[in-house]
């Protein structure tokens, strides 16, 4: 198979989940209790007649195909839609969030991927598995993102970034811990080991190339690692991101700065998990 | 299953014991001794009271009971319909299995916590207590089955082409008949599946809880008692604030010592 076809059939692919995330999110938050409601309905100045006139017109434009037409509309005009709780385009609301949570996602996985390999590489090296560095990567994977941030927090201590990296370097040290362990039997290097050749040279030459399929899995999967941690971590923090805007959407039903977010999320999440089988197919050539 | 069996006695140890915390004369999650707030540890309160003067190991072991209750009721539901999809899915036509695939992807393809909280917030936020536990879980169980198909459907698939799958259509073994002779194959995939799955709920619901969106009060849960660690006057007075949190930290080891060994 063609590299242009495999793009073509990614491409379609996203697409296609995209567009039924977007039909599915409409879906659920115009059918969500409460959606519909106007504070003016709540206004005892109203007459009855009026309120359910109200009542009545909202019902009447919100229904799902003018919702949809409604926010593809914004999608095609480029900000996206107006935010229902801020009433301003929902693109200037995302974009000074997207650098906020970018920021903070690169960040966390690179200090995550860090101490991951320099643990997994020590870790790796002995002979059998190493309680000392199992045991808090166990550990920490037990903790929920909201405990370890409220400690973080009480201890006046580290902040989103650490978080985030602690929960991502237990998760990567295992998988790579793993991997190495095994890529260090391997019969090959076990030859080559017999024969003197320095462990640096073994690690960049021979045990890196072939770990690198497995390695831009493990990039995705801490990706949306990260992304799902966002919220807690953001909230708890009160950082300004994409994660707190989306819980304030969530909570106010504003449906398009929700869809906005979840599209983001969707295309994060299908262009990381790209990566992995580009890879695989250029270790094979 | 060197591990397995201390994990499960410990973890049996801890059910037992906090089914006999309920059973203690005058216990009740919701009952207030407005005369002891914030106590320390004592008889009558053997880990402390919460602001509100509630007996804290009451309310640990309703939330404890309630979350594994809760975590495995969907986990359950979660591999039924694993199973059901997966196995549909590579035994059915190719543009069924195709469909079922495509939207395993589109769960997938947003990070869970996201998927979880706009489900959620598009539920009714102010419910009774037990409704909002049930629907919580409930939504933990919506959500939770993509992955878990994705995995039995590539079982399934090794199945259908196995020499001895071929073998029994070959010789007029109806559609029933395979999903008979199929779901029980599935077993070892499925088992780990839902243990997998129960640590991974119990998780959840602390995330959630912890944002405003799971269990609602008086119901006690461990998101909603990771709210009193924000309460940092509260934690001069008693240090037994940290035990929920301690408690939950040795649940999940121990649910995930039992998920690792399966």
């Amino acid at each position: 198979m063609n590299t242009g076809f495999q793009v073509l059939r990614w491409l379609g692919r996203t697409l296609a989940i995209i567009l039924l995330v977007i039909l599915g999110s409409t879906i659920l938050v115009r059918f969500a209790p409460g959606y519909l409601s106007d504070a003016r309905e709540m206004d005892s100045r109203y007459a009855a007649e009026a309120r359910s006139e109200l009542a009545a017109e909202a019902a009447h434009s919100h229904s799902i195909p003018q919702m949809l037409a409604e926010e593809v509309g914004g999608w095609i005009r480029g900000n996206f839609g107006n935010s229902r709780q801020f009433d301003v385009p929902v693109a200037e609301l995302i974009e000074p969030r997207l650098a906020v949570s970018g920021g903070l996602l690169l960040r966390g996985i690179g200090l995550a991927w860090l101490a991951a390999l320099s643990a997994a590489l020590i870790s790796s090296a002995g002979r059998n598995p190493s309680l000392l560095w199992r045991t808090p990567a166990t550990v920490l994977l037990a903790i929920p993102t909201a405990a370890l941030a409220t400690f973080c927090l009480l201890a006046n201590s580290g902040g989103p970034v650490l978080v985030m990296a602690l929960l991502l370097a237990a998760r990567d040290f295992k998988f790579l811990d793993h991997a190495l362990r095994k890529a260090w039997l391997e019969p090959h290097i076990l030859q080559a080991r017999a024969q003197g050749i320095g462990t640096f040279r073994l690690l960049v030459v021979h045990i890196g190339p072939a770990l690198i399929p497995q390695l831009g899995a493990l990039a995705s999967l801490s990706i949306v690692t990260a992304l799902s941690a966002l919220v807690p971590v953001e909230v708890l923090f009160n950082v300004p991101g994409l994660g707190e805007l989306a819980w304030n959407a969530a909570l106010n039903r504003d449906l398009p700065v929700l869809l906005a977010v979840m599209v983001l999320m969707a295309l994060a999440v299908s262009c990381s998990g790209i990566a992995a089988p580009g890879l695989a197919d250029w270790e094979r050539a | 299953m060197r591990i397995r069996r201390p994990v499960l006695w410990l973890l049996t140890a801890l059910i037992v014991a906090a089914s006999a915390a309920l059973w203690r004369p005058g216990a009740g999650y919701a009952r207030q001794d407005r005369n002891a707030t914030l106590a320390a540890a004592s008889v009558s309160h053997p880990a402390g009271t919460d602001a509100l003067g509630r007996d804290r190991l009451v309310r640990v072991a309703v939330a404890f009971l309630l979350s594994l209750a809760g975590a495995v009721a969907a986990s359950a539901l979660t591999t039924a319909a694993a199973a059901g999809v997966g196995t549909l899915a590579a035994f059915g036509r190719a543009s069924m299995g195709w469909i079922a695939m495509l939207i395993c992807d589109v769960f997938l393809a947003l990070p869970w916590m996201f998927l979880l909280m706009m489900v959620r917030s598009a539920l009714p936020l102010t419910t009774s207590p037990a409704n909002s536990a049930a629907i919580t879980f409930l939504v933990l169980a919506a959500l939770g089955w993509p992955a878990s198909a994705r995995a039995v459907y590539r079982g399934a698939q090794q199945l259908r082409t196995s020499d001895w799958m071929l073998h029994a259509r070959s010789t007029g073994l109806g559609r029933a008949g395979v999903v008979r002779h199929v779901i029980p194959n599935l077993f070892p995939l499925l088992v780990p599946q839902f243990l997998i799955s129960i640590p991974a709920f119990v998780m959840a619901e602390a995330n959630l809880g912890a944002l405003g969106l799971g269990v609602g009060e008086p119901l006690p849960s461990w998101g909603g008692m990771l709210f009193e660690l924000n309460n940092s006057p509260m934690l001069m007075q008693t240090h037994w604030v940290y035990f929920p949190v301690i408690l939950l930290v040795l649940v999940l080891l121990l649910l995930e010592g039992v998920a690792a060994e399966a």
